[in-house]
């Protein structure tokens, strides 16, 4: 029986053989197509390898590395950065604060379960108000995706036009870019829930909004305050770069201090910034825990969404604290975080704010489609994206090398694992790991804008020095990714090679890699999604790509041009999206082995039974 | 001896207490000895054969494979020791997004040179293929050679484990529960054929078995562990109903799973499952 179905699967193999040389051109020209693709962006982004290693670079490196120490500890600047961080705080709760009162309501107005489709929509007739309502539900969704295409130092930049340089710009600009990924995720948490809940409360007669108090948000709940708190994070890391454009906060200082080559106050703020962001992760993961409420690390992509879990037990904020004293502590510093940013304070933020806002949107309009502008406008839009892929592929490469003697299951051997064990490879183990641990740290926890200035020191302005920007830092973020997945990896099939004698090599190569692929594909993809829009504005401080543009125009005031860059970044992030999904919905792209029967078995060395 | 396990003692330590699973388990095994493993669930099997190739360290007591100290061997002395014992695990051991091909390839991971490796990762060698190729055919699945682990069946997992360890050609079989989810007809064939291989070459087999019948059939030697440590060690004729009765009825486990009924009705999912083959575009 199994000779017929060998020969069956043999004969269909044949069949394809035909199309074998068909397949083998076109991966051909795809091959040729990529490579083109990469020496392009390779091109643009200016990449003189050697450049790296030129002795002016050591020097800057060098130069620059010494100045910083001794950090400056003297009591009045550890005043300014005291302030400095506190700002950056403020600004990222009031951000927060903002981004989750505009998202929430127009997240309702979103869910496709709602008012586009499903349960509730099937035995209605569409009405005009259910027509009306099903495509406010559509715009409100694009308009999440715009909000989140624009980079938040963009937004900062206008609004920093809009209501002056200090902390209510770096606050409203947090507040639009995060109100766009908060209100994506919480429409997504919504949507997932489970449509039996909404039927049997729409059975009974219930409006959509005691559906929506009643089935949907009990069960949202846990992802939704689970995603907010995330959101936090990557709101105090965004708030401490938004100071390079003049919203206030720790940024502001950096830039300034860098300006003025005190290295010293430079060591001191990233110290403290350090500091803000380990504390915040650390606050944000221990009241997720006590929340019981998980998020995949990363937002894992859109499609990750299904795997946030978990429900609330017990009283919902803590267990050991009465819930009084905890409303009012988070009311108070809600009250200081909006205090702080100057929002109370008149000179900044009063009722002629909405005019300023209207004049300006007003000013952008009509767009300027003059031709020469737009052909100015081809190079930096294509040094961006060379920026992007090179910056990300150099990240990878620095994150591969790290994430290895990074993640403790690939570095230790098990406790109970058979064979010698010395203390002295055991402690080389921990050195390699804990030193693989501390640069991606060091790497991830300092801003690409940082990195930016960094670099330029080694290799002057340019696209090169954002590349090198975006690499270093993408190394990180990904490096410390990559390892949790490595740990995460599931034990049995691995077990089973090493019992077979498989190597290290070996066990990464058709055990690790087939098993995360698609975990570490979709990270990756995610991150260069990311770094697109980060591209988009380094050249603020001289790191290439689309980003003088638009400082430029700002600065002149020509917002009809500001306008069509803005235009441009968001279809260039749309491009990147489909790209994205493209090649996560192709793991079959990322195979190692090309595995095909019939090149190899000849019709004499069929097996015989 | 192949085996030579000298009062070899395992504990895991957890948080809350030590859980001892194997107390002074002493026994000797000969090259070509065909010995099946019996008890209950969670008296220490599977943790013998994870010591048995060499992936746990005894907490005490010595083991010797083939003359050499297991726990003083080097990271080399152990690959190249794992690659003569091939194990047939329970589940869940093969690598879910792999095709079958490529998990029977798998087997030859151990004897394969760094070069060799970075070579069959772009191209796998055409000897092997064929190899591997037969190996499936060998348990009849090689109609299913480009379909992903994970959509193969539960009773096809387990061929394809078989047929990784078929490709693996060690000197030593371990299997644990190797016919538990194949149906009555299927597990008559495959023990045959892991009984054929090993008896035609002189190999040393070492099954854990739930089902009594079979283990008394195909198995000369019968070891029978209880709280981790032997209960009884003797040939297949000798045992009788009363020793088995014993065996089980001792522990709890036994009585929600009768041992002359276990592995019987598993068949069931046996059934052609339907795969997308999908190493050919």
């Amino acid at each position: 029986m199994t000779l017929n179905a060998y020969q069956s699967a043999r004969s269909s193999d044949q069949h394809n053989s035909r199309k074998d040389n068909l397949v083998t051109l076109r991966r051909l020209g795809s091959a040729v197509a990529l490579s083109v693709a990469l020496i392009l962006c390779w091109r643009f982004a200016e990449i003189r390898p050697t450049a790296i290693f030129e002795p002016s670079a050591a020097t800057g490196v060098w130069t620059f590395i010494h100045a910083l120490f001794p950090p400056d500890l003297s009591p009045a600047f550890l005043r300014v950065v005291a302030a400095a961080t506190l700002q950056t705080l403020a600004i990222a709760i009031a951000g927060t604060v903002l981004s989750v009162l505009i998202g929430l309501p127009l997240a309702i107005l979103a869910t496709p379960t709602l008012w586009q489709r499903g349960v509730l929509i099937a035995g209605e007739p569409p009405s005009a108000t259910q027509s009306l309502l099903s495509g406010l539900s559509r715009a409100t969704r694009a308009l999440f995706g715009f909000f989140r295409a624009v980079p938040d130092l963009m937004w900062g930049l206008l609004f920093v036009v809009a209501v002056g340089l200090g902390s209510v710009a770096g606050t409203l600009a947090l507040a639009i870019s995060y109100s766009g990924v908060l209100g994506r995720v919480y429409a997504d948490v919504f949507e997932d829930v489970d449509p039996r809940a909404l039927e049997a409360l729409h059975g009974v007669g219930a409006s959509r909004f005691q559906i929506f108090l009643r089935a949907i948000w009990p069960q949202a709940v846990p992802s939704i305050i689970g995603y907010t708190i995330y959101s936090f994070e990557c709101c105090v890391r965004a708030a401490s770069v938004l100071g390079f454009i003049g919203a206030g906060g720790i940024g502001y200082e950096i830039n300034l201090s860098m300006r003025m080559f005190s290295y010293g106050e430079v060591l001191t703020l990233i110290l403290s910034l350090f500091a803000l962001v380990a504390g915040t992760d650390a606050i944000s993961r221990l009241v997720r825990r006590r929340l019981n409420a998980n998020v995949p690390s990363a937002f894992l992509a859109r499609k990750g969404l299904q795997q946030a879990r978990g429900f609330i037990s017990g009283p919902i904020w803590s267990r050991s604290l009465p819930s009084a004293t905890v409303a009012l502590i988070t009311v108070l510093v809600i009250g200081w975080s909006f205090y702080a940013t100057g929002f109370f304070n008149s000179g900044s933020f009063d009722l002629g704010l909405p005019g300023r806002v209207v004049r300006l949107i007003s000013e952008m309009f009509p767009p300027d489609l003059d031709p020469g502008f737009l052909r100015s406008l081809l190079l930096p839009l294509l040094q961006t994206i060379g920026i992007s892929v090179i910056g990300t592929l150099i990240g990878i490469s620095i994150s591969v090398v790290l994430s290895l003697p990074a993640a403790s299951t690939l570095i230790f051997r098990d406790k109970y694992a058979a064979g010698r064990n010395s203390w002295f490879g055991q402690t080389v183990r921990w050195l390699i790991y804990l030193s693989a641990r501390l640069v991606l740290n060091v790497l991830r926890s300092i801003p690409e804008l940082v990195w930016v200035l960094v670099c330029i020191l080694a290799v002057g302005l340019g696209p090169y020095a954002g590349t090198l920007a975006i690499g270093l830092h993408t190394g990180g973020v990904l490096g410390k990714l990559y390892a949790e997945t490595f740990e995460e990896a599931p034990s049995q099939p691995i077990e089973a090679l090493r019992a077979n004698g498989a190597s290290p090599l070996q066990i990464l190569i058709w055990g690790m890699w087939p098993l995360l692929k698609p975990t570490l594909i979709s990270y990756t993809v995610l991150r260069w999604e990311t770094n697109l829009r980060v591209s988009t504005i380094l050249g603020l401080v001289g790191g290439g790509g689309l980003g003088q543009a638009i400082y430029n125009n700002i600065q002149l005031g020509f917002y009809q041009r500001v306008t069509v860059l803005i235009a441009v970044i968001y279809a260039l992030v749309l491009t990147t999206n489909w790209v994205a999904d493209w090649l996560r919905n192709r793991p079959v792209l990322f195979n190692l082995a090309r595995l095909r029967v019939s090149p190899y078995l000849k019709e004499s060395e069929a097996p015989q039974l | 001896m192949i085996y030579s396990l000298h009062e070899v003692s395992k504990t895991y330590f957890t948080s809350r207490r030590p859980v001892e699973a194997l107390n002074k388990f002493t026994f000797d095994a000969r090259r070509g000895e065909r010995i099946a493993l019996l008890g209950p669930s969670g008296v220490g099997k599977t943790t013998l054969f994870r010591l048995l190739n060499a992936t746990l360290r005894p907490t005490s007591g010595s083991l010797r494979f083939d003359g050499g100290e297991v726990s003083t061997m080097s990271v080399r002395e152990l690959r190249s020791m794992r690659r003569r014992i091939g194990t047939i695990y329970q589940q869940y051991y093969l690598v879910p997004s792999l095709t079958a091909l490529e998990n029977t390839l798998c087997g030859r991971l151990g004897y394969w040179s760094f070069l060799h490796t970075i070579r069959s990762t772009l191209q796998p060698s055409k000897e092997e293929t064929r190899l591997a190729m037969e190996a499936l055919e060998t348990v009849g699945l090689a109609d299913k050679y480009c379909c992903r682990a994970d959509e193969l069946s539960g009773g096809q997992q387990q061929r394809l484990a078989i047929a990784r360890v078929l490709m693996q050609d060690p000197e030593v079989i371990l299997a644990d529960e190797p016919f538990a989810s194949l149906d009555p007809s299927l597990k008559e064939t495959l023990a045959s054929l892991l009984v054929a291989l090993v008896v035609n070459s002189n190999r040393t087999l070492v099954a854990t078995l739930h089902d009594v019948e079979t283990a008394l059939r195909f198995f000369p030697r019968i070891i029978a562990l209880h709280d981790g440590h032997v209960a009884f060690d003797m040939p297949a004729g000798k045992v009788n109903r009363a020793m088995l009765d014993a065996l089980y009825s001792s522990n709890s486990e036994s009585k929600r799973t009768p041992p002359h009924y276990a592995g019987q009705w598993q068949g069931a999912d046996e059934s052609d499952s339907k795969c997308v083959p999908v190493c050919t575009e």
